[in-house]
């Protein structure tokens, strides 16, 4: 564009300057330039090349690990802060038949998306055996995932005491999470035994889908509450302003040993979210419908009704709320 | 005449206007003092801007202002130092060009009917602002370090708006809009050579620090600090794009006499484009036969009369050899995996090195039998034969419109053309309908980023690749787009689906209209005019 033109008669044009001092003048600004061309060069270098997000330390371990250098209490860091007990976690749900869904009669907090789609309110389904995490998947375990595979998390997300449940994690993060997990078990050779036969045989290590959460809550008695059918403020997290670390409550009236299956942090599962419940097995997946995918368990920012083991949410796949985590499970796909 | 060869007799030299433009050479030290308010007073304004809301929100933007008004502070504190020990005086010469108050309106009103349609112009005008004044404080320092006068007048405006019609940085990276307009400025001074007895600036100031910064920006892969793409795509989301930089293209090319440089450069890349479609069956370039940001460019960035040939003939060899760069480096930057839309950006400081060798061709051929004749009657009458240019050109661009060059549908933009193209083995097909979905993925189509992830799964056009699939099906999980959920679910089993309602408003921009509130009848009718045929079956189902 003509942004510089100059007539012949301007005075710039003929370079007369006052007190023109030519090669030493002229070599100090040449330099001054490629002084200024340099940074540009390094600045953008540097961009190119910023420093990775803050994580947890690392220890060479298997030299994959991305653990810490200390263990924390009850977590092991040579195996990616995964709970320090004889299967890393992963707590057994035996095979059999539950109650699944909510009978308005009984609970009167219900809501409608918690029956069949058939009418039906409550239904017993049959689950085979599968593993589930003991706890909810900690700042420090997604921490030690992102540094070893550079995948960028939302900055909230690991900003949150090692300990506390990682939050502001996307559906996909949360697979991500898990499809990494079972590839670093899977090669580790200080892996329980039985954990790695299982995956020999081909678990997988996944979300959970709806029924194996709501077993894993509430057992196969129906009940409305993890650890019986009323709230109760000593057993979980809720009505409360933010997380606590994962098994801060005990349990011993729950089905399981289990942490934080109600309140704490909501928890996404595989499952496509409809308005009623529906058997995995009759429904084809619905590749038009709009994404929303199931979470459960109520969260600390909600009150007792959302907290019930039949909760159930659905969520824009693509969120990062500060009160949506996850779990992991182990199972035979 | 050398400027040792011009001082006066008394050993002092002579003013900086020379002949009538003459002014007093040395001034007493109040009047530096009182000249020096006004880079003071720009610098302030510089500082105050960063408390404006659009600036004090980012925090490292305000620092980046804060930054630039530090370093002004120091050059003026340091340079009036200097000067009130000398006892040397500073100057201000006003005065107006036409070159640049012309071009700076031209180019505002561009900003104008441009941000009509994409509000991040409008968004942008306190920092465009603050540039204008950073610009003048530091080519009024730049000028007194050299000289005694600063020509003060519109200079800094077009050079100013043209650096930004085709680059900004992000608010995270602004210094570095400073620093582009400082090397641009510096380039005008420093970059010089001797031309036609004259030692004048080689490179146009904002296509130098353009260039230069490209450069860089693709050596590092850093083209995300900028909005480079963007500002290259979102031009066409204002209706008759084509049509409105052809009219006030006219007022340029009528006050500046560069008809010749535009109309050559435009024929060119139209001559290409069409012998490459003939030639291919797919167009050359995606969204039309000149993507509008470079026909921006050979309207208000290639045209600039003191970085270009002055000659007829040379300026219309000036315009082809740029409509020819750009062809020729949107095919390298695409080659080496590099954002395209620099091919008009790196194209411009070439041709300005090349100045000199057009002009002593022309000169050399000038006096053939061949050319004298026609070369005479170009430079009997300059404006009447500027004239009959554009009477050309004004027909030219009218035929291209009438045939759907412009402003019209292009296939470039169909993605079920390139699907088909690919799917024939057409040349660059399948290389281009990546290229397209990508774009699409990054501007937020989910079924855009599904596509993208099926290609790196099944390795069929594109070599596998797990992670980048993975990373592309998350992408478009996130974006809603169920078929990608389920392909992150399970990745062993490639789920598919039509484009939804949302991703079409995307998918059918093509001549620049923003489809968000199209009803949804229009969309699949337009869907299915693009070759979309579930789009035909729904638009049926619902008359």
């Amino acid at each position: 564009m003509p942004s510089g033109n100059r007539p012949p008669a301007a005075p710039e044009a003929s370079g007369r300057v006052q007190g023109h001092q030519d090669s030493p003048v002229a070599a100090t600004w040449i330099g001054g330039v490629a002084a200024l061309v340099a940074f540009v060069l390094v600045a953008l270098l540097w961009i190119s090349h910023p420093p990775s997000r803050s994580a947890p330390p690392t220890e060479a371990g298997d030299g994959t690990s991305a653990a810490g250098t200390e263990d924390s209490a009850g977590f092991r860091s040579a195996a990616w802060y995964l709970p320090d007990d004889e299967m890393l976690g992963f707590v057994e749900i035996p095979g059999g038949p539950f109650l699944m869904g909510s009978d308005a009669a009984a609970d009167t907090l219900a809501f409608a998306n918690e029956r069949w789609a058939d009418g039906r309110t409550q239904r017993t389904v049959d689950l085979p055996t599968f593993y589930i995490g003991r706890y909810e998947v900690t700042v420090a375990q997604l921490g030690a995932f992102a540094q070893a595979t550079g995948r960028t998390v939302d900055s909230q997300a690991l900003l949150g005491p090692p300990d506390h449940p990682v939050t502001a994690v996307s559906w996909p993060d949360a697979l991500a999470y898990c499809r990494w997990l079972e590839t670093k078990l899977k090669a580790w050779p200080q892996a329980p035994p039985q954990l790695s036969q299982l995956l020999r045989d081909g678990w997988r290590v996944t979300l959970p889908d709806e029924a194996e959460w709501e077993k894993a809550a509430r057992g196969t008695d129906g009940r409305i509450y993890p650890w019986g059918n009323e709230p109760r403020r000593d057993r979980a997290n809720y009505e409360g302003r933010g997380t606590m670390p994962v098994g801060s409550f005990d349990c011993p009236e729950c089905p399981f040993p289990l942490s934080d299956m109600s309140g704490n942090v909501w928890e996404w599962t595989r499952s496509p979210y409809t308005p009623t419940l529906y058997d995995a097995k009759e429904v084809r997946e619905d590749l038009e419908a709009d994404a929303l995918w199931v979470m459960r368990g109520g969260s600390f920012a909600d009150p007792a009704r959302n907290i019930r083991a039949a909760i159930r949410g659905g969520a824009d796949p693509g969120v990062r709320r500060p009160f949506i985590g996850f779990r992991v499970v182990l199972s035979r796909l | 005449m050398s400027a040792r060869s011009r001082r006066t007799p008394s050993g002092k030299p002579p003013g900086p206007g020379g002949g009538s433009d003459h002014v007093q050479s040395v001034t007493p030290a109040p009047a530096t003092r009182r000249v020096f308010l006004l880079p003071l007073a720009l610098t302030l304004a510089l500082f105050l801007m960063s408390f404006a809301p659009r600036v004090h929100d980012n925090a490292i933007l305000t620092r980046s202002f804060w930054s630039a008004a530090f370093v002004l502070l120091v050059w003026q504190a340091a340079l009036f130092l200097r000067l009130t020990s000398a006892r040397i005086g500073r100057s201000f010469l006003p005065r107006l060009r036409k070159q640049h108050y012309v071009q700076a309106v031209v180019q505002f009103s561009v900003y104008a009917y441009w941000g009509w349609h994409w509000r991040p112009v409008y968004d942008y005008l306190w920092l465009l602002l603050a540039q204008l004044v950073f610009a003048y404080a530091f080519d009024i320092l730049l000028a007194w370090s050299r000289r005694e006068s600063y020509v003060l007048g519109f200079g800094p405006f077009p050079i100013v708006f043209s650096t930004n019609l085709f680059l900004w940085f992000k608010d995270d990276w602004f210094y570095l809009q400073f620093l582009m307009l400082a090397v641009g400025f510096l380039g005008k001074e420093f970059v010089r050579w001797n031309r036609e007895g004259r030692r004048v600036h080689i490179f146009n100031p904002s296509a130098f620090s353009l260039g230069l910064f490209s450069l860089v920006l693709i050596v590092t892969k850093t083209s995300n600090l900028t909005w480079g793409q963007e500002i290259a795509t979102t031009l066409t989301l204002a209706p008759n794009i084509y049509s409105f930089l052809f009219v006030i293209g006219l007022i340029v090319m009528y006050f500046f006499s560069i008809t010749l440089v535009s109309g050559f450069a435009a024929a060119a890349l139209f001559g290409l484009s069409t012998l490459y479609a003939a030639s291919t069956g797919v167009p050359y370039f995606l969204d039309s036969d000149i993507p509008i940001a470079v026909f921006l460019g050979l309207h208000l960035l290639v045209t600039d009369p003191s970085t270009s040939p002055r000659t007829p003939l040379g300026k219309s060899v000036f315009g082809l050899l740029y409509g020819l760069g750009v062809f020729v480096l949107y095919a390298i930057l695409g080659a080496i995996g590099a954002p395209t839309f620099y091919d008009k950006l790196l194209a411009v400081p070439l041709l300005n090195l090349s100045v000199q060798g057009i002009d002593r061709w022309v000169h050399a051929i000038r006096y053939s039998p061949l050319w004298s004749r026609w070369g005479q009657d170009l430079a009997a009458a300059p404006a009447r034969t500027n004239l009959v240019h554009m009477a050309v050109w004004i027909v030219f661009f009218a035929a291209m419109t009438a045939i759907g060059k412009t402003d019209g549908k292009h296939m470039g933009d169909s993605l079920p053309f390139w699907q088909q193209a690919c799917e024939d083995g057409r040349r660059n097909a399948c290389e281009r309908l990546l290229q397209l979905e990508l774009t699409y993925c990054r501007d937020n189509s989910g079924w855009a980023c599904n596509e993208l992830g099926g290609h790196y799964t099944q390795g069929r056009i594109v070599a596998a690749d797990p992670d980048l699939a993975s990373g592309y099906f998350s992408r478009a999980c996130e974006l809603r787009f169920q078929a990608g959920c389920f392909n992150v679910l399970e990745p062993g089993r490639l789920s598919q689906a039509a484009p939804r309602v949302i991703d079409l408003r995307l998918l059918l921009r093509e001549g620049g209209r923003n489809l968000l509130d199209t009803p949804e009848p229009e969309l699949f009718a337009r869907a299915c005019d693009h070759g979309w045929t579930f789009a035909c079956g729904r638009l049926t189902g619902s008359l």
